[in-house]
């Protein structure tokens, strides 16, 4: 019986041990517009979700912060108006750069940047 | 390579025996005390020293030792007492007759089928406990690779898929403990029948060639059956615990697994849970190949015997994949979750007339997922795939004597379900947009089959004959792909077949003389299509780089094979085994081009569809050689070849330039494509302290394969040698331990039926050196 009630816990230790997730901090940052300008990014439930940012200034950020899983996509995307804005957008995973990018005076096309958590 | 190098190792292996001599020679014959019967395979030791033999099927040992004046013979064998003999000087000189009184035991379910099927006229591989225990391999595509005449295709990390003397896919019928049957959720294969079972839970496994074993399914050119543990009963109740954890350096990654087992008289009970888990690997070279892995399960078993002689048993197993590497695919595993279920009843011994009556009925149940997230084409577009795959069946047999001889009737139901789709995220285009395709549709296959087998045994002549015939159904939703504004790329509505087939396979086993059996088989196997031959839409899944279209209405394809083998068993020399094989295919079921104007190709890179079809025919013939020196003596010499050739009479070769089709040629006699090449294995090993430690190098050549498909643009493959080595130490019945070096030269090679890395003509290397050490505790 003791045998068994040891055999029982290496089991589960081994089993248990099977589930392990690396979860990364996902960080959407927008910044450099003067102007409103429209954004679109997926958040933890990996819903679009769609929303407009009144800039006070060009220095004025807007971001985004989550945990995400392994493979999970990342897509934060932005687009204005006003000829003379410009419009800066970026990915971080836990505080380092994965994705940026930026435009100017550029008001037809989507700012897009987006990807998957590596594994 | 020259045919010479192949020579000069047989020539070696051949001298190395023959010179192997010792002083004096004991012989005899080993009886049944009851029954006055030849005992075969008891065990002949003499004490205190290292020689020993094994009694032949007329129970006759012959065994040469040092000239002692004290010789004292132990006798073992399973189902008899072990028996001292204590031999006086004239027992050199005379014929020995020793009896063994028998112990009763508890057989098997593996055993009680073997009693009763004992006529075996065509060419089979066993791949025993230990050589699964004592290999750093991780999936069993690997291991059985390793057997003559039996490749792999390799597209990843695991999910090697068996090639059998140039039949593959599902040519080829692997299954599960006896009729359990696995379809895998991939369309390109990754994870075929084997990769779903985790190698530590494997007894054996088991290889037919050809289309000869019809009873375990419709037969076509090969048949593997993977044998787990099975429920051993006990005198009294007793529990035992083993234990196996092993590790590796290169493709750095470890193997483990705990089994506990017990029971007694009336219940018994088998539960295992197991972890292999293995990072990226370097080939000779230095390159690094994405080939990680993590896998892990657990298993239950469960026995009751009702009364003497009959048994229900019960298993469960679930398992888990995770990020499993396939660089050669446009994807990855990202999950696998399987559960297989089975539920069995034995009787045995019933009456006079009734060898055994078998009931099995399964499930097996696959939920895959594979993604794009690592290829450089996901900065685009990420592409997930959820398949769900479910294979259930039955089966019933009633093995009867009759006529002096085994007659088994029965039937095996199998039906397979697929359904599934693939998300695509369009992630650089504004608001995200998403498209789901079907791979699958509701797709489902039924087949029933019945079939009669009977076999005889006699002193000059073992013969078998077996019919088998199937209802064969499939039908799926319709195979619909549209563009992602909602135009229609392909559509077939026509998705139902019907198919009646009917197969017969024939054997004799001569036995020549005492030492020598002529084997012959000849049988016709016909197989339905497979679910990616009936229902693939528009995805690369062959050896070239096409988008494929199912075809609903495909015609089942035979194979019609004859088998002529040699077996010469000497006590001296030891065991000589070649086999010669020819087989005429008809309706090979291959692919040809579809016109860009009927379909376009919906795969960013590939050149055109193909669409599954059969053809007239196509061929195949080749050949193994086998020879092993007597396991009995201390040194083991063992060597084998084996050669495999097919051809397409008449194949249709597509001319490109600049990637468009600019016409079509017919090449006659075009070689089949993914077919291995000539290759040679020689083992030797020597047994020291009494047989504990036993080193063994394995040197391997594999030729040039330049027998390669036109008309797929197939590449040829350069040869190799390889050299390994293997150490195995058995301290005592609780405890050993292996340790090994493959490709001890690290050289830099790929087999033939490696595919290529994806977008690249790259080959897939194999590992370079790979130190590795498994260690097995039995309590």
């Amino acid at each position: 019986m003791k045998t068994l009630f040891i055999i029982s816990i290496v089991i589960l230790l081994l089993t248990s041990s099977c589930v392990d997730t690396n979860q990364k901090n996902v960080k959407y940052v927008a910044t450099g517009a003067i102007s409103v300008y429209n954004l679109q990014h997926l958040n933890e439930n990996n819903e679009l979700v769609t929303l407009e940012v009144v800039p006070q200034s060009a220095q004025d950020q807007w971001s985004y912060q989550y945990i995400a899983d392994e493979g999970d996509i990342l897509y934060l995307s932005g687009n204005y108006k006003d000829i003379n804005s410009s419009l800066k957008v970026m990915i971080l995973i836990d505080g380092k750069v994965y994705k940026q990018a930026s435009n100017k005076s550029d008001t037809l096309s989507f700012l897009t940047v987006s990807g998957t958590i590596p594994y | 390579m020259s045919i010479f190098k192949y020579v000069i190792v047989l020539i070696f292996a051949i001298a190395a025996h023959i010179s192997l001599s010792q002083n004096v020679t004991l012989q005899g014959y080993i009886r049944s005390s009851s029954s006055q019967m030849p005992v075969s395979g008891a065990v002949i030791t003499l004490k205190n020293s290292d020689f020993s033999t094994v009694s032949n099927k007329d129970g006759l040992f012959i065994l040469r030792c040092k000239n002692d004046k004290n010789l004292t013979l132990l006798i073992t064998h399973i189902g008899y007492v072990d028996t001292l003999v204590q031999l006086n000087n004239e027992a050199t000189e005379n014929i020995l007759l020793i009896d063994l009184h028998e112990r009763p035991l508890n057989l098997s379910e593996v055993e009680i089928f073997g009693e009763t099927n004992n006529v075996k006229t065509y060419s089979i591989i066993k791949i025993s406990t230990n050589q699964i225990k004592e290999t750093n391999m991780s999936d069993l595509g690997s291991l059985m690779r390793q057997e003559p005449n039996v490749g792999g295709i390799k597209k990843g990390a695991t999910g090697i898929d068996p090639v059998i003397r140039g039949f593959k896919y599902s040519q080829i019928n692997v299954q599960l403990n006896d009729g359990i049957k696995i379809e895998g959720g991939c369309p390109n294969r990754m994870d075929p029948t084997a990769a779903h079972i985790n190698i530590n839970d494997v007894s054996s496994i088991s290889i037919f060639k050809g289309p000869f074993a019809l009873k375990y399914g419709p037969g076509f050119g090969g048949l593997v059956i993977i044998e787990t543990d099975k429920p051993k009963f006990y005198d009294i109740y007793e529990n035992h615990i083993s234990m196996i954890i092993g590790g590796q350096s290169n493709h750095l990654g470890y193997r483990s697994g705990i089994k506990v087992d017990g029971g007694n008289s009336t219940i018994s009970y088998n539960l295992s849970a197991n972890r292999n888990k293995y990072g990226n690997y370097k080939s000779g070279n230095g390159e690094v190949f994405s080939s990680s892995s993590d896998n892990y399960n657990i298993n239950g078993v469960f026995g009751f015997k009702i009364i003497e002689n009959h048994t229900i048993n019960a298993t469960a197993e679930k398992s888990w994949g995770r990020n499993v590497d396939f660089p050669t695919l446009p994807m990855d595993e990202r999950s696998d979750d399987t559960e297989i279920y089975s539920l069995n009843y034995l009787g045995r011994n019933i009456g006079s007339k009734i060898n055994f009556i078998k009931v099995k009925g399964y499930l097996s149940d696959v939920n895959h997922e594979m993604d794009n997230k690592n290829r450089p084409f996901s900065d685009t577009v990420v592409a997930v795939s959820k398949i769900h795959a479910v294979n259930n069946g039955a089966k019933l047999a009633v093995n009867i004597n009759a006529l002096k001889g085994h007659l088994e009737l029965g039937t095996n139901i199998e039906q397979i379900r697929k359904d599934g789709n693939r998300y695509k995220s369009l992630i650089m285009q504004p608001g995200l947009p998403m498209i789901e395709e079907n791979l699958w549709n509701n797709a489902s296959i039924n087949n029933t089959g019945l079939y009669a087998e009977y076999q005889k045994l006699n002193t000059k002549l073992d013969w078998i004959i077996a019919l088998r015939t199937d209802y064969n159904t499939a039908t799926s939703g319709p195979m619909l792909r549209l563009k992602k504004n909602g135009d229609l790329v392909y559509e077939n509505e026509d998705t139902d077949s019907e198919h009646f087939n009917f197969s017969f396979s024939g054997g004799l086993n001569w036995h020549l003389n005492s030492k020598v059996d002529l084997t012959a088989s000849l049988g016709k196997g016909t197989r339905s299509p497979d679910m990616t031959e009936r229902f693939i839409i528009l995805l690369p899944v062959g050896y070239d780089p096409y988008d494929y279209l199912g075809n609903p209405q495909l015609l089942p394809e035979t194979n019609y094979e004859l088998d002529l083998g040699i077996i010469r068993n000497c006590d001296f020399s030891g065991q000589f085994k070649a086999s010669v094989f020819f087989s005429y295919v008809a309706d090979y079921i291959s692919a040809v081009i579809v016109p860009p104007s009927e379909v376009k190709p919906q795969t960013k890179g590939v050149l055109g569809v193909k669409n599954f079809t059969n053809i007239e025919k196509a061929y195949l013939t080749g050949f193994e050689v086998k020879h092993s020196t007597p396991q009995s003596n201390l040194w083991q010499i063992r060597v084998s070849a084996a050669y495999t050739m097919g051809i397409n009479p008449s194949a249709i070769k597509i001319n490109y330039e600049n990637g468009n089709a600019i016409g079509e040629e017919i090449i006659k006699n075009d070689p089949l494509p993914e077919i291995p090449p000539l290759e040679a294995s020689l083992w030797i090993n020597y047994k020291f302290f009494k047989r504990k430690l036993i080193p063994e190098i394995h040197f391997r050549m594999v030729s040039t394969q330049n027998l390669v498909s036109q008309a797929y643009y197939e590449s040829s493959t350069p040869g190799f040698n390889l050299l390994n080595f293997r150490m195995n130490y058995i301290y005592s019945n609780n405890l050993s331990l292996t340790l090994g070096i493959n490709n001890i030269c690290n050289t830099t090679y790929y087999e033939h039926l490696n595919r290529r890395i994806i977008g690249s003509s790259s080959p897939f290397y194999e590992p370079g050196r790979v130190i590795y050490t498994n260690l097995i505790i039995k309590l």
